[in-house]
């Protein structure tokens, strides 16, 4: 099946699989390893990438959808010149990464609804900040710098 | 200094063993596995998986050239079963595929016929039919025989910890290339590089010479993947030189969680005696590990539960048996705590038990015989520099203990459908592997001529922030700019003979090493500078990439220092070597000085349950530790606060569930839950005790992995405390984890 779709700002079309899951497609057909398999069974978040706006587990889902939509990967959040995207500054600056298996897949998440709170031009309360992150799991860090980075992105 | 790999990871460009591009022809491995947890194969089909297209063959222990063992302590664990299996996932065969969907399809069209035995799950009956992986081992002082008399209370039971799945959120894998004159090359997630290496070399039968073992980084380990990612690499490896084509197998979760073991299930039996005056005078335990289907690092851990079967309390009379036993699970490995932690929840029962009988406050037990300076071990090590007390003061004074206990009971009085419960845990971690050969580490310094410095050492990055420690090292030695080190990947080639990144040691160890082999390089770079001066190597340091002679600033920087040793012929090159001091242990008598120092700290934890629902919250976690000099805060607080939340985990949640048969039912992450971010306490407080720290800690900054994660076990008293506020005849059971379901019966147990 033919699609056509944007991946981090550029246009692509290709032949796909109607079976092929989207973390497939954007790691073995596009190569973009940045997005990471945790579990294959939308449990972990790892594999976060925001499709249309809205943060998605790749792993559960089909390649094909992104049919004329607009996927972005950690990858598209930075180019090699631009500084950090906040959400990645914020990250680092509150030691929120161990292992980094979880990073990608959180930093996703988080910019997904920053994005959102700032259309909305809301400042989210930190229990909702953390429900903003209830489907992305991390084994190394107990979270509590995670909530306290992506609180604070909606700091002045 | 921020963990240096953060950058990476935010931005999605660090690499980890499924990153790696892949050459093209790479052969894709999956693991065709037993069934059943026990049984006797009588027949296999692979007709129908050899002729689906796109596989390239499946290989068994007849490809096998050298020895189908990769038994790590003892020489009892298969590659690939032969004739029976021990245990459900045990590998099998390895399929090889042009790619991973086509090799799992295949392992759905392999026939396996298998006569299934009798399984045993439970250690208690792997002990009566004597099924054990070694002979039981004790640990004694004292006399508890003669004890028992002078005590005024004696209280017996039984205290119950559950395994728990690693769940490093990188799964296992490994990826081999072959090289020139049959040498092959391994990229693996492991902790163990050298394990790997040797264990390949021994599965192939050829030197640990023709082998190269590279890691990068991990996804988390946790223990999970110190001897249990060698299998993997073992497969690749061996598919590599069948085959002479590169071969990546990547385990998916439910593979990972089936066919690897796990931390140990313990099942335990204490007695334990008090004087009149509360001091704890006789201690007996006996534990039954439930170590799986072979031996993996079931005796090292074993010998850990009993090193710490006292955990942070002086007891004059002790007597530790440990069982190890064997049975038709996974082989149970290393987890944080590495056994650790299941000896000291049974005395942390044993107490809880006698303080309720007592109808006083477990905390002042507790206190009343925490370790002091100069007290004895079971183990015969002498306590030096205990913080015990300090850190319990410390505790009342910056956290109020006694302002806990009223706030606990004021909210207990007032509501009925919820209640509080608080809990005290301190911890005495010793630091060192316990086997003593293994505490000796290597680095590999390079100084390249322009003034740029490579370190290579046997510590693996598994997100714990070992290279930043090591880079942190490196740079304050040379005085450099942290920017012109670089930490290379952990390379059997470079640094050989490695113990494995454990035992919360590595730092220390490593770092140890590194700062011998940067001595080496500063003295000869000193005695260059002292002769182009003209002034003694004693006269010269080195201060932000400036020479210094004789306490001022030169001219000179250390790129042009480097120069011109280099110019003089001045080997910029070291290798650092370390061994540390001291230990020893006697296992014949059972005693000795196995450890380096330990590291003590106490964890003051309250919590809220829902009396209707059984659920709970935890409200805060507030912790004195001891960090010795802390040579990176940010960093070694991460490992307090991942760790306590692992340990929360394993307490309260995570719930490993076999069925009678040996079949695992918490096989996915649906089925088996660990904390989210929604099940950590809403406060984690933590204060530093003011101390000098230990001299066989790297630069005095004490090691931080393990030891945290015992405070989780207060997580499990505190839910019992706040459940006997409800229903004070609740029974005193002790068996974690302590789940949602365990709580409600408790709650309305009669
Ligand atoms: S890999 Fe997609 S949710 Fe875990
Ligand atoms: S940093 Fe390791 S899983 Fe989150």
């Amino acid at each position: 099946m033919k699609i056509v779709f944007k991946i981090n700002g550029k246009q692509v079309s290709m032949e796909v699989k109607p079976s092929l899951l989207l973390i497939d497609l954007i790691r073995d057909v596009l190569k973009l390893k940045g997005t990471k398999p945790g579990c294959l069974e939308g449990e972990c978040g790892a594999c976060s990438v925001i499709v249309d706006g809205e943060a998605i587990n790749s792993c559960m889902y089909l390649a094909i959808n992104v049919n004329g939509k607009e996927v972005s990967t950690i990858e598209g959040l930075t180019g090699t010149e631009n500084p950090l995207h906040k959400v990645q500054d914020k990250m680092l600056e509150h030691g929120a990464v161990q292992c980094g298996f979880c990073t990608s897949g959180i930093v996703m998440t988080t910019k997904a609804y920053s994005d959102k709170c700032l259309e909305e031009g809301i400042t989210p309360t930190r229990e909702e900040v953390k429900k903003s992150l209830e489907g992305n799991l991390c084994r190394c860090t107990g979270y509590a710098k995670i909530i306290d980075a992506a609180e604070a992105v909606y700091k002045k | 200094m921020k963990n240096i790999d953060s950058k990476g990871h935010v931005t999605g460009k660090s690499i980890y063993l499924d990153d790696i591009p892949t050459i093209q022809g790479t052969l894709f491995g999956v693991i065709f596995d037993s069934p059943v947890a026990h049984g006797h194969i009588e027949s296999i089909d692979y007709s129908k998986a050899l002729a689906l297209p796109g596989i390239q063959t499946i290989l068994t222990s007849k490809e096998i050239p050298g020895e189908n063992q990769i038994g790590g302590i003892f020489p009892d664990e298969e590659l690939f079963a032969e004739e029976d299996v021990h245990f459900q996932g045990q590998p099998i065969a390895l399929i090889l595929a042009e790619s991973e969907h086509i090799a799992f399809q295949a392992r759905k069209l392999i026939e396996i016929k298998i006569t299934e035995k009798e399984a045993i799950v439970d250690p208690r009956e792997a002990r009566k039919k004597n099924q054990l992986i070694f002979p039981p081992r004790t640990f004694s002082l004292g006399n508890t025989d003669s004890a028992w008399s002078q005590c005024a209370h004696i209280f017996e039971g039984q205290a119950d910890t559950n395994g728990q799945e690693h769940l490093y959120i990188e799964m296992q894998g490994a990826y081999a290339s072959p090289l020139e004159n049959g040498n092959i090359r391994v990229s693996s997630s492991t902790q163990g590089p050298t394990a790997v290496q040797r264990t390949i070399a021994k599965v192939l039968g050829m030197g640990m010479h023709k082998i190269e073992v590279d890691v990068v980084r991990l996804g988390g380990g946790f223990g999970g993947k110190e001897d249990q990612a060698t299998p993997w690499a073992v497969m690749a490896a061996l598919g590599a030189h069948v085959l002479k084509k590169p071969v990546k197998v990547v385990l998916h979760r439910m593979d990972d969680m089936r066919m690897t073991g796990k931390r140990h299930p313990y099942s335990s039996d204490y007695k334990i005696g008090l004087h009149e005056d509360l001091k704890i005078l006789a201690y007996e335990v006996i534990f039954h590990q439930n170590a799986g289907a072979a031996a993996d690092l079931s005796p090292a851990v074993m010998e850990r539960t009993l090193f710490h079967s006292t955990n942070s309390y002086f007891v004059p009379n002790v007597k530790a048996t440990a069982y190890s036993c064997k049975t038709n699970l996974p082989p149970n490995t290393a987890f944080r705590g590495f056994g650790g932690p299941q000896g000291m929840f049974v005395i942390e029962a044993a107490l809880v038990h006698a303080a309720n009988e007592l109808g006083i406050s477990a905390h002042e037990l507790q206190k009343k015989n925490l370790l002091q300076d100069g007290d004895e071990f079971p183990y015969g090590q002498i306590a030096a520099d205990v913080g015990l007390t300090q850190i319990w003061s410390d505790m009342e004074a910056k956290f109020d203990i006694k302002g806990a206990e009223k706030r606990v009971s004021d909210f207990n009085s007032k509501n009925s459908d919820k209640k509080k419960g608080f809990s005290l845990q301190p911890i005495a971690f010793g630091i060192s592997f316990t086997k003593t050969p293994m505490n000796q580490a290597r680095a590999l310094v390079h100084i390249y001529s322009d003034g740029s410095v490579g370190v290579s050492t046997g510590a693996v990055e598994m997100g714990q922030g070992v290279n930043t420690k090591m880079l942190q090292i490196a740079a304050d030695m040379f005085s450099i700019d942290p920017s012109k080190v670089r930490l290379e990947s952990t390379n059997t080639t470079r640094v050989a003979n490695t113990s494995p990144t454990a035992a919360s040691a590595t730092a220390d160890l490593n770092g140890k090493a590194l700062q011998n082999a940067c001595y080496a390089l500063l003295t000869r770079l000193k005695k260059s500078a002292a002769d182009h001066f003209g002034s003694a190597a004693s006269d010269i340091q080195f201060k932000d990439e400036q020479v210094i002679n004789s306490g001022k600033a030169t001219d000179m920087t250390w790129n042009q220092l480097i120069d011109q040793a280099f110019l003089e012929r001045v080997c910029l090159t070291e290798n650092g070597h370390y061994a540390t001091p001291i230990i020893n242990f006697d296992k014949e008598k059972e005693k000795g000085h196995p450890f380096a120092y330990h590291v003590y700290g106490l964890a003051l934890t309250e919590v809220t349950v829902d009396c209707i629902r059984g659920t709970y919250e935890f409200d805060s976690v507030k912790i004195v530790h001891d960090f010795g000099e802390s040579m990176n805060l940010p960093v070694d607080i991460g490992q307090i606060e991942g760790g306590l939340v692992q340990g929360i985990g394993w307490m309260t949640m995570e719930e490993l569930d076999y069925d009678k048969k040996g079949k695992l039912r918490s096989n996915s992450l649906s089925t088996y839950k660990i904390p989210d971010i929604y099940s950590v306490p809403k406060e984690v407080l933590i204060e530093a005790l003011e101390t000098e720290g230990a001299e066989q800690a790297i630069l005095k900054s004490k090691a931080v992995g393990e030891p945290p994660l015992m405070y989780g076990l207060g997580a499990y008293f505190a839910i019992q405390n706040a459940v006997r506020a409800f229903n004070p005849d609740a029974q005193q059971t002790f068996d974690a984890p302590f789940t949602h379901e365990k709580v409600l019966m408790g709650l309305y147990q009669i």
